[in-house]
């Protein structure tokens, strides 16, 4: 068997494990809902950057919603099932390390996917914005944060030593990687001095791409003017290029502080 | 030239070798120099008190860690570089269960016969597991000893050639950890080589071809049972008779005597090792009891002890202790 059958088939067990999990399926499926449901049907009026706040705030959240599924959840479930010896037990099977570790990061993104389906589902019809003006790039962004935030809760799972205490640990991560990005606010509101460090956060061009491609406006410059297919690829490719940057940094941490058995040593 | 042609044809025999592997954690050396084989199609038990080395041994040899120093091969490969190629063929059952608490008997079988290219069938792997009728059952409801069996039979399910069992029955009542032996047996006899820790002696004496005696992470002993107790010898005992001094003690085929004090009498223990086992005992009492008769006393408590694994083990563990 291939390791991406093998993953793939982890996957599925680790999607049967979330729905079978009240606090997985809580944390990890119907909290982002909740958040961008209730964002969604509150009556924000006025614009952001050019547009109404309520398309400002929905496509902040495509991205922002990664933390759960696939940063918070996940890191617990590896720190679980580092604990339990589920890990150490697949490890002793077929399976490579590639695809255990990968099935459940790709069971995560299934999830996390799902989610911007409900979304996009949710601006298209109830707020009346649109289908997303590029699929293909929206896709792009989710899969490469998915990736990012995956590898950084292999790494976070790690150094901690209980699933619950890699959740919590999960948070002052997500205040430093996600406060000042612009998920909710444009970065013109922002002091100089703190625009460009927020610049290279990761979560900056998770979120600029996926707000782009969706509305296909500009929002990764300032300009916010309507971009064609062309302009927006090249428009994205730093903030491509930065978030592969940041998935190679992940990767690295994860290598570094990832760890297969209970037993340290 | 004779002897690497030997050596060689030896080599090939051989499933499972470790030599003097040695593995530390930090500042303790878990295991200090072990060096084993496992001919193909043979159990070999490794015994130990807890504490002695074997979990360590056996993850070295799973190809969980690199040996600190020494060189491990299994089926002539190192077991952590070639974990790819070696999965398939190895089965690996720790000394505790990894299993997903959530799952049924029959989605935790079902997902490992999926990881692997030719599985066992799901009803001969749950026949196996002895939990036909528990197949819907969440693992979590399952008491400890039908995990045990479930985690064995997960290990198996890809038939490897190679199969690792770290205490494979522990926690199982007496009927469940027969029920597993024959299971065991069944996998040797299908081919299945396995290197088997347990602290049931019992477990060694019914299952293995040959055994080795582990403590404080070296390897005291090892052989066929029979040859293990062979080594050890069968013990001659008696009340050292009041009248008679200490050197007028016959000696029997070259063995002296050792005096220790039991509740303040002194007690006189004659080892024999070598010879016939079946008849050494024998062949060391008649000229004892003629020694006896001739001096008119009789041997108070005279007892044989023909040697069982129980007094090698314990031995092991008082002298290296
Ligand atoms: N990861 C580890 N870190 C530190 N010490 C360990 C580790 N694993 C095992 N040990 C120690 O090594 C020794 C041997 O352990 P183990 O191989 O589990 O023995 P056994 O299986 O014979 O009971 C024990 O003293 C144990 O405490
Ligand atoms: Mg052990």
């Amino acid at each position: 068997m291939t390791d991406m059958a093998q993953a793939v088939r982890l996957a599925r067990v680790d999607l049967t494990l979330v729905f079978r999990n009240r606090t997985a399926l809580v944390n990890a499926v119907l909290l982002p809902l909740l958040i961008a449901g209730a964002l969604a049907s509150t009556d924000i009026t006025g614009g952001t950057a050019g547009i109404p706040a309520a398309q400002y705030l929905m496509t902040g959240m495509m991205a922002f919603i990664l933390i759960f599924a696939t940063f918070m959840n996940l890191a617990g479930f590896y720190a679980g099932r580092r604990e339990d010896l589920v890990l150490k037990r697949l490890l002793g099977g077929p399976a490579s390390k590639a695809a255990i570790l990968g099935g459940s990061a790709l069971g995560a993104t299934v999830v996390y996917l799902g989610q911007v389906v409900i979304l996009c589902v949710l601006m298209a019809v109830v707020m009346d914005t649109g289908a997303p003006a590029d699929v293909p790039l929206l896709l792009l962004g989710a899969l490469l944060g998915a990736a990012f935030f995956s590898l950084l809760a292999m790494a976070v799972s790690g150094l901690s030593s209980t699933g619950e205490m890699a959740q919590i640990a999960t948070l002052p991560v997500v205040l430093l990687l996600v406060g000042g990005s612009p998920v909710m606010l444009p970065q013109e509101i922002l002091p100089e001095t703190l625009r460009t460090p927020i610049e290279f956060l990761p979560m900056t061009p998770i979120v600029e791409i996926m707000r782009t491609a969706y509305l296909g406006l500009d929002y990764i410059g300032t300009s916010h003017e309507p971009l064609g297919l062309l302009e927006r690829w090249s428009a994205a490719l730093p903030s491509l290029g930065l978030l592969v940057a940041w998935i190679a940094v992940a990767a690295l941490l994860a290598r570094t502080f990832f760890r297969w058995d209970p037993r340290r040593g | 030239m004779t002897t690497d042609v030997t050596e060689r044809a030896l080599a090939v025999d051989v499933a499972i070798s470790a030599t003097e592997l040695r593995q530390r954690y930090g500042d303790f050396e878990a295991v200090k120099g072990v060096s084993l084989a496992v001919r193909k199609g043979e159990l070999f038990a490794l015994l130990g008190t807890n504490g002695a080395g074997k979990t360590t041994t056996m993850e070295v040899l799973e190809g969980y860690r690199p040996a600190t120093s020494g060189t491990v091969e299994v089926l002539g490969m190192d077991p952590y570089r070639k974990r790819r190629a070696l999965s398939p063929r190895v089965g690996v059952m720790l000394q505790e269960n990894g299993f997903l608490p959530d799952l049924t008997v029959a989605e935790t079988v079902g997902l490992w016969r999926d990881l692997h290219a030719e599985p066992r069938s799901l009803d001969e792997s749950l026949e196996m597991a002895g939990l036909a009728d528990k197949a819907g059952v969440r693992i979590r409801q399952l008491s400890g000893g039908q995990k045990r069996r479930l985690d064995l039979v997960l290990s198996v399910i890809g038939r490897p050639e190679v199969l690792f069992l770290d205490e494979p029955t522990t926690g199982m009542d007496p009927e469940a950890r027969r029920a597993t032996w024959d299971l065991i047996r069944d996998l040797v006899k299908e081919g299945t080589t396995v290197l088997l820790t347990t602290h049931y002696l019992e477990e060694a004496e019914q299952l293995a071809s040959r055994l080795a005696i582990m403590h404080k992470g070296e390897i005291q002993v090892e052989g066929t049972l029979e040859e293990v107790i062979a080594r050890h010898g069968d013990r001659i005992s008696f009340r050292l008779p009041a009248e008679i001094p200490l050197d007028d003690l016959p000696r029997i085929e070259g063995h002296s005597a050792d005096i220790a004090l039991a509740g303040g009498t002194p007690v006189v223990t004659y080892t024999i090792t070598g010879g016939d086992q079946a008849t050494r005992a024998h062949t060391a009492l008649v000229p004892l009891l003629a020694w006896a008769g001739e001096r008119g006393v009789a041997l108070e408590r005279l007892a044989v002890r023909t040697a069982s694994l129980e007094d090698v083990f314990h031995s092991v563990v008082k002298e290296t202790a």
